[in-house]
């Protein structure tokens, strides 16, 4: 596994690398995120949503830290459609408070407690079951739990791999074409692209 | 030449009031060409088009997220057992349509595409042949600048050379070729409509080559890419159309002989309406049957949301040793058409193979619906974007009468019902992208791939208002009128009555400048 320097795509951004549209764009999402308060989620959906959120998105110790389900609850409070959604699922807002619940749902029926007041092992199978579509719950009796489960994935890792911070993870600098890329090629690159550190952690 | 602003500014203008002689609805690959060429012969023409009017260098950035603006983001309900993804997938908005985030792919379809009942049995012939359509597509290549390589192996006979080189290859392109080599299946660079030199554009200016960014799907910041805003939207101004965006075209009026006479639009949430004298709907294969079915307009033949076809799409992911960096160069550089009429396959029809560059959220949504993985496998594959390439199917899809549009009783924010769209493969579909999945992971595996895997997927939408040569079975006549409404033409990919195994794009344009010209000719 690749493993890149940090601080690449911001030190990019103060470069003439990148064009004015794309450096305010990655720069407004940079600060987008601070002291959020979620507007879409109440308090306890929203921790929910976190803890779910760090299950499929993991983060290393240390590294800076992309707030996905901030991301998540912005998007939803803004109403942000992709252009479609499955025929069997609800609209975005019901599909996610209800999957939401349906997680509690499973939790309490298969351990007794909340999602959050699992242990990991235990949370590690909710969250299977869920995806599988084997996961027990009313709620889920009419909310696809697989078709749930596929679009909350989706939109944490989208919210994730936008962000700069997991751009500087997996290597990319494609937001620094202001002057073109000419080392196109396999083995190819150009002097602004970062060099592996090393390829095992 | 550096465009700061796009071609609004020497604009001409109409008023509502004045009866123009065409409003054009739409401005992707099916509305701008014909827009163009009405301007040209002396038309009044008026193109109302939803979205916005861009100017890209000032208004597109590198980021995936905030390129979201092009896609046409109303919801669609999807149903069906394979339900299609829209918005980026293939659906557009603003001044250029689908074409501001069109891969640029511009390959020309083939004699039997047109043919496939006559050769198979299944699906559809055309009422028009490759013949009727060869002198657009030898016009559009030289107008748009196709850069491609001749000469093409897999053309009809004594087709014209591309006007530019091919692009260069980049990570992805490299990798199929070496696969494709040790199987001995033919490959060249693809033609694409992005420009490999500056090109002079007559009435227009110079376009400057390719840098490449490889942001095609998500908006050309430089105009290289041939997208109708920098190539036939231009051109329509200069010869005196007006486009005239955020109008959202919403339904016709009518006079007493059954002519429309008015389009009814909604422009900064006020309902105008442009008097006219025809009317050219361009709205692709989802909004043209939508406004339609809406208005209950032009159905006599019960054909308008039928047959709705798109491409099998599966796209084959690999891991390489070699640094892909996937994100440089045009997305898709090189093609083989070898598998275009397969021997011994058990499907009718074929398809073509091009390789795939990928930008990382794409990529990462698509690991996550196709792949479902998710913490530390999801986290791996990521951390090998880098060293990631792909290679994809276009293949053809037979019309079904159970694939098809409908309206769905919920509102969009127009208060307009949302689209349901079925869509399930068939038979035919399922053992083709068999077929083509085999011959893929083969590629890759020579190629030398690592933790290969398939994403399922159906690309452009195509069907809905087919034509023909009926008015029982088709909703419009070879030169896109409708059978029921006489001023009333239909020009995108709705009318395509089977799906041809190749990017629509280059045969919407050409299809889009026969329209004008049998209209021209016929005396309006």
């Amino acid at each position: 596994m690749d493993i890149y320097p940090k601080g690449t795509v911001r030190r990019l951004l103060e470069t003439d690398a990148v064009t004015e549209p794309t450096r305010t764009a990655l720069e407004k999402r940079l600060r987008e995120t601070d002291d959020y308060q979620p507007k879409f989620f109440d308090a306890a959906e929203f921790a929910l949503l976190d803890a779910v959120c760090r299950w499929l998105i993991i983060q290393d110790e240390g590294s800076d830290f992309v707030d996905c389900a901030a991301f998540v609850d912005k998007s939803l409070n803004e109403n942000e459609s992709n252009g479609w959604r499955y025929n069997e699922l609800p609209n975005d807002a019901e599909t996610f408070r209800g999957g939401l619940g349906g997680i509690n749902e499973t939790a309490q029926n298969k351990f007794g407690a909340e999602f959050v007041r699992l242990n990991e092992f235990q949370q590690n199978e909710i969250l299977t079951e869920i995806q599988n579509g084997t996961a027990a719950g009313e709620i889920w009796k009419t909310l696809s739990a697989e078709l749930f489960f596929e679009e909350l994935l989706a939109k944490a890792v989208e919210v994730y791999y936008a962000h700069p911070f997991a751009q500087e993870r997996i290597g990319y600098v494609g937001m620094a074409d202001a002057p073109g890329w000419t080392q196109i090629g396999l083995n190819e690159l150009e002097s602004r692209e970062p060099r592996v550190l090393s390829e095992e952690y | 030449m550096k465009e700061s602003k796009n071609s609004a500014a020497q604009m001409r203008h109409y008023s509502n009031n004045e009866t123009v002689d065409a409003v054009v609805i739409g401005t992707g690959a099916g509305g701008s060409p014909l827009l163009a060429r009405l301007a040209e012969a002396g038309l009044k023409v008026v193109a109302l088009e939803a979205g916005k009017y861009w100017s890209p260098a000032e208004d597109f950035a590198t980021d995936e997220t905030a390129q979201n603006k092009l896609f046409w983001n109303d919801e669609r309900l999807s149903a069906g057992n394979d339900p299609i993804a829209f918005g980026k997938n293939n659906s557009g908005i603003g001044v250029g349509g689908s074409t501001l985030h069109y891969t640029a792919y511009t390959p020309r379809a083939h004699a039997d595409d047109f043919r496939l009942y006559t050769e198979f049995g299944v699906g559809f012939d055309w009422c028009l042949s490759y013949e009727d359509l060869e002198p657009y597509y030898d016009e559009i290549e030289n107008f748009l600048g196709i850069s491609g390589f001749s000469p093409y192996p897999w053309s009809e006979p004594n087709r014209q050379k591309y006007p530019l080189p091919p692009l260069p290859l980049n990570g992805a392109a490299q990798l199929m070729e070496r696969g494709c080599r040790q199987l001995n299946i033919k490959t060249v660079p693809a033609a694409n409509a992005a420009l490999s030199q500056n090109y002079f554009q007559k009435h227009i200016g110079w376009r400057q080559a390719c840098t490449n960014r490889g942001f095609c799907q998500a908006g050309c910041s430089t105009g290289a890419k041939g997208s109708m805003d920098v190539t036939y939207i231009p051109l329509a101004v200069h010869f005196g159309a007006e486009i005239r965006a955020e109008s959202f075209a919403t339904n016709f009026e009518f006079d007493a002989a059954g002519k429309i006479n008015a389009v009814v639009y909604v422009k900064d949430g006020v309902t105008e309406k442009q008097l006219c004298k025809n009317v050219f709907l361009c709205g692709g294969a989802i909004e043209t049957p939508r406004f339609l079915l809406i208005n209950s307009l032009a159905n006599s033949s019960g054909q308008v949301g039928k047959n709705f076809m798109a491409h099998t799409g599966l796209q084959i992911w690999g891991q390489f040793d070699e640094a892909v960096r996937p994100f440089k160069g045009i997305p898709g550089a090189l093609i083989s058409e070898d598998t275009h009429r397969p021997k011994n396959a058990d499907f009718a029809g074929g398809y073509l193979l091009q390789s795939i560059g990928v930008m990382p959220v794409t990529y990462a949504g698509q690991v996550a619906r196709g792949r479902k993985i998710w913490g530390e496998k999801l986290r791996e594959c990521m951390n090998g974007y880098n060293h990631t390439a792909g290679i994809d199917v276009l293949g053809e899809c037979l019309p079904s009468e159970s694939n098809f549009v409908e309206l769905s009783d919920e509102k969009d924010a127009r208060g307009l019902p949302k689209p349901r769209v079925h869509f399930t493969n068939g038979e035919n579909e399922k053992r083709l992208a068999k077929h083509a999945e085999k011959t893929m992971r083969g590629i890759w595996e020579a190629a030398g791939a690592k933790d290969v895997w398939a994403f399922p997927r159906n690309a452009h939408i195509i069907g809905t208002c087919r034509m023909g040569k009926d008015a029982d079975n088709a909703v419009v006549n070879e030169n896109g009128q409708s059978f029921d409404i006489p001023n009333l033409y239909i020009s995108d990919n709705s009318t395509f009555p089977s799906a041809l195994a190749l990017n629509p794009a280059l045969t919407i344009m050409a299809l889009s400048l026969r329209t004008a010209d049998k209209f021209l000719e016929n005396g309006k």
